[in-house]
C-alpha cells in the first residue's frame, strides 16, 4: 500500500491550488481553455520566458506538491509523458529545415522528453533517481509502477507525475487521420503527486496498485479481473470506475464491462491527451477524500475507485485507489 | 536475486551483429565516415549503419510505415532474443529506450510539407517513442510489460536498470532491455547548434577534443532470473550486479565541473554491487569527446578511484555517439570484455587533459583478467547512470 500525500493538477478545470475544484467540475466544450496559474510565482522570470507550456505545468505542479507535502527533497523524480516537449520539438524541427546557418539551441535543449524531470531536479537541486517514461497512452502508469518499485526499495517519498502538451498541428493530424470526435477536444494537462510509504496528516488517499499492459490480446474483462484478483479483490468491491477511452462505441463497452458499477469519463473533464490517467488519479483521490460526493448519485460511500485507461487501442492501464478509512 | 544476461545484440556503424562489432573493436576499425545519406551535409563525419531503410525492411520483412529507429531496434532485439520462445510460465517484458523515436519519418513529412511537396501524414504515426517499442515487441510476440524510457544519452542504461529492478522485485522473470536511435537531421543540427559537433574524427579524453560525432544503432540484452533459465536452458554470459541513476542538478545540458552526479552514480552502483573501487577491471566510459563531458567524467573517475584509476576507454570513436542506444551498445561491449578477457582501445588519443592527466587505454588488451566492468552513461538533464557487470 502506498500513500498519496500531495496532488497537483493543471487542466481545463480550476484544479490548481484549489481544494474544492471537483465541486466545480464542468464537462469540456469546444471553447474551454487551459486554466494556467501565475507561473512567475513558481518559476523565475529568466527561465520562464524560454519555457514551453509542458515545462511550466510540470514545474508548477511539482513545486505545489513540494509545498503541500513539506517534502523538499523527494527520493526520486519520475515523469510520464506520451509525446514529450512538442512545442520545442516542432520549433527546432522547423528551424532545422528552414534556417541555413546557425540555429539557436534552446529549443533543441528543451526538446528531449526528459527535460521536464531534468528541470524539476535542477530547480529542486535534487541529486536522486530521475526517470522519464514515454509509452504513449500508458506513460503515466509506467511512471507510477516505477514509483512503487522505488518505494519498495525502501525509498520514502517519490515525486511522480505526468504531463503532455497540445500543439496546433495535432488538430490537423486528428482531422486527417479521421479522429474527428476529438479534433476539438485535444488538451494540455499535468498532474503530479507525492507518493510515500507512510501515512501522515497530509495523506489524501491510498494507492493499492497500478499496472500497464501493452499489446494486450486477452479480453479486457479478464485483464481487469486478474488485476483485482492479484490484489485479493473482486469487481464488486469497486465502488466507482473512472475511465479513459476514445469513441462512443468504446464507452458502451466500458458500461457493459463494469455494469452495475457507476462509471465516469475522465476525458469529459480533462479533454484528450496521452496521460489523462494522471488527471483521473487526482480526480479519484479527491472523490475518495470528500465526505459527500457531487459527481454521481450513489448512496453507498465510495471507498475504492478503479481508473481504467483504455485510451490506446492495444494498451490497458489500471490503477486502484482506496480511501484512507478503508 | 541474480540478474543473468543470456542474450546480446547490436547493430552499429561497426557491424550488423555482435560478431562484426567485436571484430571491428579488435582491429581498431572505426565506422565513422563522411556522410552519405544527408544530402546537404557532405563533409560531416557520422557513424552510419551501412544498410538503407529499404534493405532493412527487406531483411526484416516488416510492414510500413516504420521508422528507421524501429528497424535498427528490431535487428539488435532479434539478435539478443535469438531462438527464445514465449512461454505462459515465464513472465516476459520489453523495455526499450530512444531519444528521437520516429523523428526520421517526422522530419521527412515536415520537410515535404514546408517545401510544398506531397507530404504523407501517415509517417507521423511512427513519431512517438512508444510506437518504436511496440513495433519491436509485436515482431517478437512480446506483450504485457511493454515500456519505453527516454532520458537522452543515458536512456538505454536506464532501460537495463529498470529491467533488472523488475526481475529483482519478482515482477518479471525475463526482460529484453536496450535502446535505439537513428541518425536524424534534427539531432545533427541540434548538436551543431550547441557547438559540440567535431568536424574532425572524435577524440575522447584528449586535451584537443572538440566535440562528438553522431552515430546510430541499437543494442539489446536479454535478462533472466534463475527460474526463467531453468526453463529456457540459456547459458548466462555475464551478470549485472550493480546499477545506479543520479541527477547532476547542475545544468540542462552541461555536466558539473566537480562531476557530482557522475560520482554519485558510480559510488552508489559500486556500493550496490558490494565492490571496492580497486576491484573494477575496466571502465567503459561515456567519453563523448565533448570538452565538458570528458573533463567532468575524468573528475568523477578521480573522485572514486583516486590515484588507482583502472584501465578505461571510450568506444565512441568507433561507433559515434549513438545517443539513447549508447548505454546498451556499450553494455554489450562490457559483456564481451568479460567473456573474452579483453579491453577495447580508446581511438584517437594522444594528449591527456591538462587538468586531470588521465590516460585511457589505447591498445587492444588481451593479457589481463577482466572480472568486473563498470559502464557509464550520462545524458542531458543531468541524467547519470552507471552499470556494473560481473564475470560468471
Amino acid at each position: 500500500m502506498y500513500f498519496i500525500n500531495a496532488c497537483s493538477t493543471i487542466s481545463h478545470q480550476h484544479s490548481f491550488q484549489n481544494e474544492e475544484w471537483i465541486m466545480h467540475l464542468k464537462s469540456l466544450n469546444n471553447n474551454s481553455t487551459l486554466v494556467s496559474p501565475e507561473y512567475k510565482n513558481f518559476i523565475d522570470g529568466g527561465s520562464l520566458r524560454r519555457m514551453s507550456e509542458i515545462l511550466r505545468m510540470g514545474l508548477a505542479c511539482s513545486k505545489d506538491c513540494i509545498t503541500q507535502s513539506g517534502i523538499n527533497n523527494p527520493d526520486a523524480i519520475i515523469v510520464g509523458t506520451g509525446l514529450g516537449c512538442l512545442t520545442d520539438t516542432e520549433k527546432f524541427l522547423k528551424n532545422a529545415i528552414t534556417i541555413k546557418g546557425l540555429i539557436p539551441p534552446t529549443s533543441f535543449i528543451q526538446s528531449t522528453h526528459n527535460t521536464i524531470a531534468g528541470q524539476i531536479s535542477l530547480t529542486l537541486k535534487n541529486y536522486n533517481y530521475n526517470m522519464t517514461h514515454t509509452q504513449n497512452s500508458v506513460s503515466f502508469e509506467h511512471a507510477l509502477i516505477d514509483a512503487m518499485l522505488s518505494l519498495n526499495e525502501s525509498k520514502s517519498n517519490v515525486l511522480v507525475g505526468a504531463a503532455d502538451e497540445k500543439i496546433d498541428f495535432m488538430e490537423e493530424l486528428a482531422r486527417e487521420l479521421h479522429f474527428s470526435e476529438i479534433e476539438n477536444k485535444l488538451t494540455s494537462g499535468a498532474s503530479f503527486f507525492i507518493l510515500s510509504n507512510s501515512q501522515n496528516s497530509t495523506t489524501k488517499a491510498k494507492l493499492v496498485d497500478s499496472c500497464a499492459i501493452g499489446l494486450n490480446a486477452a479480453p479486457n474483462e479478464e485483464v481487469v479481473a486478474n488485476f483485482l484478483k492479484n490484489n485479493h479483490l473482486l469487481l464488486s468491491d469497486v465502488d466507482l470506475v473512472l475511465f479513459s477511452t476514445y469513441g462512443t462505441q468504446k464507452t458502451e463497452e466500458v458500461n457493459k464491462l463494469f455494469h452495475p458499477i457507476p462509471i465516469l469519463s475522465i476525458e469529459d473533464y480533462s479533454g484528450y491527451h496521452f496521460t489523462t490517467a494522471a488527471f483521473g488519479m487526482h480526480l479519484a483521490t479527491e472523490i475518495l477524500n470528500q465526505k459527500d460526493n457531487f459527481l454521481i448519485s450513489n448512496t453507498t460511500p465510495i471507498k475504492k475507485i478503479l481508473v481504467y485507461n483504455n485510451l490506446g487501442n492495444k494498451s490497458i492501464g489500471l490503477t486502484l485507489l482506496q480511501s484512507i478509512e478503508a | 536475486m541474480k540478474i543473468n544476461i543470456t542474450g546480446i545484440g547490436i547493430i552499429s556503424a561497426i557491424g550488423l551483429n555482435v560478431q562484426e562489432n567485436f571484430q571491428s573493436l579488435q582491429t581498431k576499425t572505426s565506422g565513422i565516415k563522411n556522410n552519405t545519406n544527408f544530402s546537404e551535409k557532405r563533409n560531416l563525419l557520422l557513424g552510419q549503419v551501412t544498410l538503407s531503410n529499404k534493405e532493412l525492411i527487406h531483411l526484416l520483412n516488416v510492414n510500413t510505415p516504420i521508422s528507421r529507429t524501429s528497424l535498427l531496434g528490431l535487428v539488435a532485439a532479434k539478435e539478443a532474443w535469438g531462438n527464445n520462445q514465449i512461454h505462459q510460465s515465464i513472465r516476459t517484458g520489453i523495455i526499450s529506450s530512444t531519444s528521437v523515436g520516429g523523428m526520421d519519418r517526422s522530419e521527412e513529412y515536415y520537410k515535404n510539407k514546408i517545401e510544398g511537396n506531397d507530404a504523407d501524414i501517415s509517417l507521423i504515426v511512427t513519431h512517438d517513442n512508444g510506437n518504436t517499442t511496440e513495433k519491436i515487441a509485436t515482431s517478437l510476440g512480446i506483450s504485457g510489460y511493454v515500456n519505453t524510457l527516454s532520458t537522452a544519452c543515458s536512456s538505454a542504461a536506464n532501460a537495463i536498470m529498470l529491467g533488472a529492478r523488475l526481475i529483482q522485485q519478482n515482477k518479471l522473470d525475463r526482460v529484453l532491455v536496450g535502446g535505439v536511435d537513428s541518425l536524424t537531421n534534427f539531432t545533427i543540427e541540434g548538436f551543431k547548434s550547441l557547438m559540440i559537433y567535431d568536424d574532425e574524427w572524435v577524440k575522447p579524453f584528449d586535451q584537443n577534443r572538440k566535440g562528438l560525432n553522431l552515430g546510430e544503432g541499437a543494442g539489446f540484452l536479454l535478462l533472466e532470473n534463475e527460474k526463467s533459465i531453468e526453463q529456457t536452458n540459456n547459458k548466462p554470459l555475464a551478470e549485472l550486479t550493480g546499477w545506479s541513476n543520479a541527477s547532476d542538478a547542475y545544468h540542462q545540458t552541461a555536466s558539473s565541473p566537480d562531476g557530482k552526479g557522475a560520482t554519485k552514480a558510480i559510488r552508489d552502483a559500486l556500493n550496490m554491487a558490494k565492490l571496492n573501487p580497486e576491484e573494477v577491471s575496466y571502465v567503459n566510459a561515456h567519453g563523448t569527446g565533448t570538452p565538458n563531458n570528458d573533463l567532468s567524467e575524468s573528475v568523477a573517475l578521480k573522485n572514486i578511484f583516486k590515484t588507482k584509476i583502472p584501465p578505461f576507454s571510450s568506444t565512441k570513436a568507433y561507433t559515434g555517439h549513438t545517443l539513447a542506444a549508447s548505454g546498451a551498445i556499450e553494455a554489450v561491449f562490457s559483456v564481451l570484455a568479460l567473456q573474452y578477457n579483453v579491453i577495447f582501445p580508446n581511438l584517437n588519443f594522444t594528449t591527456p587533459i591538462t587538468e586531470t592527466q588521465l590516460e585511457p587505454e589505447i591498445e587492444y588488451v588481451t593479457n589481463k583478467q577482466v572480472n568486473i566492468v563498470l559502464s557509464n552513461s550520462f545524458g542531458f538533464g543531468g541524467n547519470n547512470s552507471t552499470l556494473i557487470f560481473k564475470k560468471l
